[in-house]
């Protein structure tokens, strides 16, 4: 990348960053930013930004939006810098907020009272979020400084839920009500989707190649991986049951194993079924896209197949194949959660719980840490599947 | 020295190539020319068997193909298809460096040999050996196909098709470059076509195909001056024919030279000795000239030409 090309348009007035940063204030003035229940179920008061953080904070955050807006819209030669500096520390320091507002409006005797996050702190959240992105896209950054930049937002995070301060949150109540549960259901749900998502790359990739070598299997290979996608997760869980039972009960050895009709046996099975379909046909897609007359000439100045195959095939196949699998991996984050129906454990056991108490928070506590490991695997992925692509994509 | 006899190839039931002999001696430039589907590419995939022939013999250097194993068979010898093949996932140089890094030849030979290549193709080494092949234009990227077909230095030159895809300007200076190189190296070569004009202008000897056979296989000027078939003659253009002939010749051929070349007065104009008769006749026409003095390369005025005199005996 030249200098010119990262240089010249920022000097450029933004456009997308004064939006997102209007609508940021506007949101965080017009709704709730935290809310204060007397007890777990109970629903409670909200309270605006005024009032949940007084006349100094609420100036403060107004302030500190505002000055984004008009360092985005400046003539400036270099405003990036700075506007990622601010951005970055709003986000690190976010969960001061919920601090100074539990701090506030928490009632001092009564232990089952608890604070929990309203409307305008999510949005204040995800917009200063999409703004983050923003900036980094047009820093023109590469990995490290990302990386840097998420280790120092999502540190600061567990350094402050960690911290006696957020002790009041409802999510900090329903998570110190269970650690033990937490940690457990935390390493279920990425041995389950990672697990799955491992055996399904591999199954993949001896089937794409099996479609490869031979037309006649290409069709009944597409149609089943095609036809177990179209099964409704819920009815795979569950009709699974009786066969992986019967299986259980006719060998006592895999019992011994663990498989039984419920837990994690069905689950990683019908996991994997619905990952096949992704993974088969980009695998199946990036190894037909490698065209003929690459091989046609790799092969003309006296390359045998298995060098055809490792030296060009495979490198130019990986990216599209590391897609499918980051395509995969999220939609297998996601079907864990429902995996929980049938006791295979994972974030979806809180989800479940909070649904049947009608308790929120414990929803909130399964369902976020599942989005944040979807959204960290799939940060992850594409930087993968980016450095693998060793060409450049100008021209 | 490669040997075809007899050979055939069949499609299922169709006959792509119908029991053809064809002898291509060692150092020369043999074209294969023809309309698509005349069996010309298939011919030349059969050389390094990339298709295996049905029927017939086919020998290199004395030896039978099929007695080799195809690998090290391709390995020497050299192969440009059209659109370059060049793996888009390599630079330039370790496109080139290819065949040399399969035969494990050591480091720093195969560097010195890239940056050798480079320059005998005209692509400055610094500038270009770190590039991808899509940060090329069309004739950059085949100069590359060119020389990643000679990295290993093979002693045959198999080229399908390789300007076909380029535009005219281009196609005629990677023409001119490929008679530069090929007086230098003198590599058997098998080079296909539907070109004729690139055939007259590369070939010692061209190999006319149709539906699967040779129709005839001579020097450029016998194919010009008597064409075996209808076929021929309508391939080869029946009206410029006596034009075409001229384009073969070259200046130094019909020139009265000076048994001395002399030092040229300063700014004097004239044609090259390696200009074609065509070329010569053209510039006359249009300077209204009727005797030029002709420079050597050295820049001398080694004789001079009459438009009298190519107008008699050019064609």
């Amino acid at each position: 990348m030249s200098i010119f090309s990262s240089v010249a348009p920022n000097s450029m007035p933004n456009r997308v960053l004064p939006v997102l940063g209007c609508l940021a204030l506007a949101l965080v003035w017009l709704l709730d930013l935290g809310v204060i229940q007397p007890n777990r179920i109970v629903p409670g008061t909200g309270h605006g930004l005024l009032s949940a953080l007084g006349g100094a904070g609420a100036g403060l955050v107004s302030l500190i939006l505002a000055g984004c807006v008009l360092l985005s819209l400046l003539p400036l030669r270099r405003r990036y810098l700075p506007l990622l500096a601010l951005v970055g520390l709003s986000l690190a320091l976010l969960p001061l907020l919920l601090e100074i507002f539990a701090s506030r409006h928490l009632p001092e005797n009564a232990p089952y009272a608890r604070s929990s996050i309203g409307a305008g702190f999510w949005c204040l959240l995800f917009l200063l979020s999409l703004m983050l992105i923003e900036i980094l896209g047009r820093l023109g950054s590469g990995r490290g400084l990302q990386l840097l930049i998420l280790a120092f937002v999502s540190g600061s995070w567990l350094w402050f839920l960690r911290g006696d301060g957020l002790e009041s949150l409802s999510l900090v109540r329903e998570f110190n009500a269970r650690p033990d549960k937490f940690e457990q259901a935390f390493w279920t749900h990425l041995a389950l989707a990672f697990g799955a998502v491992s055996i399904s790359a591999c199954l993949a990739f001896f089937l794409a190649l099996k479609m490869i070598r031979s037309v006649a299997w290409r069709r009944p290979i597409l149609g089943a991986v095609s036809f177990l996608q179209t099964i409704p997760s819920l009815a795979v869980f569950g009709l699974l049951i009786a066969p992986l039972s019967a299986l259980a009960a006719a060998f006592p050895a895999l019992q011994a194993m663990g498989i039984r009709g419920i837990g994690w046996a069905p689950a990683l099975l019908a996991l994997v079924a619905y990952s096949l379909l992704p993974m088969v046909r980009n695998t199946f897609v990036a190894f037909t896209e490698v065209s003929e007359s690459l091989s046609d000439a790799g092969r003309g100045m006296g390359m045998n197949e298995r060098q055809l195959f490792f030296k060009l095939k495979l490198p130019l196949a990986l990216p599209v194949i590391v897609e499918g699998v980051r395509i995969t991996t999220i939609q297998a984050i996601g079907l864990t959660a429902v995996a929980a129906l049938i006791g295979a454990g994972g974030f979806g056991s809180f989800i479940f719980q909070g649904l049947g108490q009608a308790a929120m928070d414990l929803v909130l506590l399964g369902a976020l840490p599942t989005i944040a490991l979807a959204l960290l695997a799939d940060a992850l992925l594409t930087m993968l599947a980016a450095s693998l692509k060793p060409t450049p994509a100008t021209a | 020295m490669i040997e075809l006899k007899n050979v055939t190839r069949r499609f299922g039931d169709a006959v792509a190539v119908d029991r053809i002999n064809l002898r291509v001696e060692t150092g020369e430039v043999c074209v294969l020319v023809g309309s698509s589907g005349c069996g010309k590419s298939t011919t030349l995939r059969m050389i390094n068997q990339l298709l295996p022939h049905s029927e017939g013999e086919i020998l290199v250097d004395g030896k039978d193909v099929t007695a080799m194993n195809p690998e090290q068979l391709r390995l020497n010898m050299g192969y440009v298809i059209q659109g370059t093949g060049l793996f888009p996932h390599w630079t330039v140089a370790r496109n080139i460096a290819m065949v040399p890094q399969l035969l494990k030849w050591p480091r720093e030979q195969i560097d010195e040999r890239v940056h050798e290549l480079l320059t005998l193709l005209d692509l400055a080494p610094a500038v270009h050996a770190n590039k991808y092949p899509q940060q090329l234009s069309g004739g950059q990227a085949q100069r590359v196909g060119v020389a990643r077909a000679l990295a290993a230095n093979p002693n045959i030159l198999l080229m399908d098709e390789p300007f076909g895809a380029l535009d005219a300007i281009t196609r005629e200076n990677l023409q001119l470059e490929m008679l530069r190189i090929q007086r230098q190296l003198k590599k058997t070569t098998v080079f296909v076509t539907h070109d004729i004009d690139e055939a007259l202008r590369l070939a010692t000897r061209i190999a006319v195909m149709d539906r699967g056979s040779i129709i005839q296989h001579d020097t450029p000027e016998n194919i010009l001056r008597r064409p075996a078939s209808e076929f021929v003659e309508n391939l080869v253009g029946k009206q410029d024919r006596g034009l075409k002939l001229m384009s073969l010749r070259s200046v130094r051929d019909l020139m009265q030279a000076y048994p001395q070349p002399r030092q040229p007065e300063p700014g004097a104009d004239g044609l090259k000795e390696d200009d074609s008769l065509r070329v010569a006749l053209s510039i006359m026409l249009w300077q209204n000239w009727n005797e030029v003095p002709v420079f050597n390369a050295e820049g001398q005025e080694a004789g001079t030409i009459t438009r009298e005199r190519i107008i008699q005996e050019g064609a």
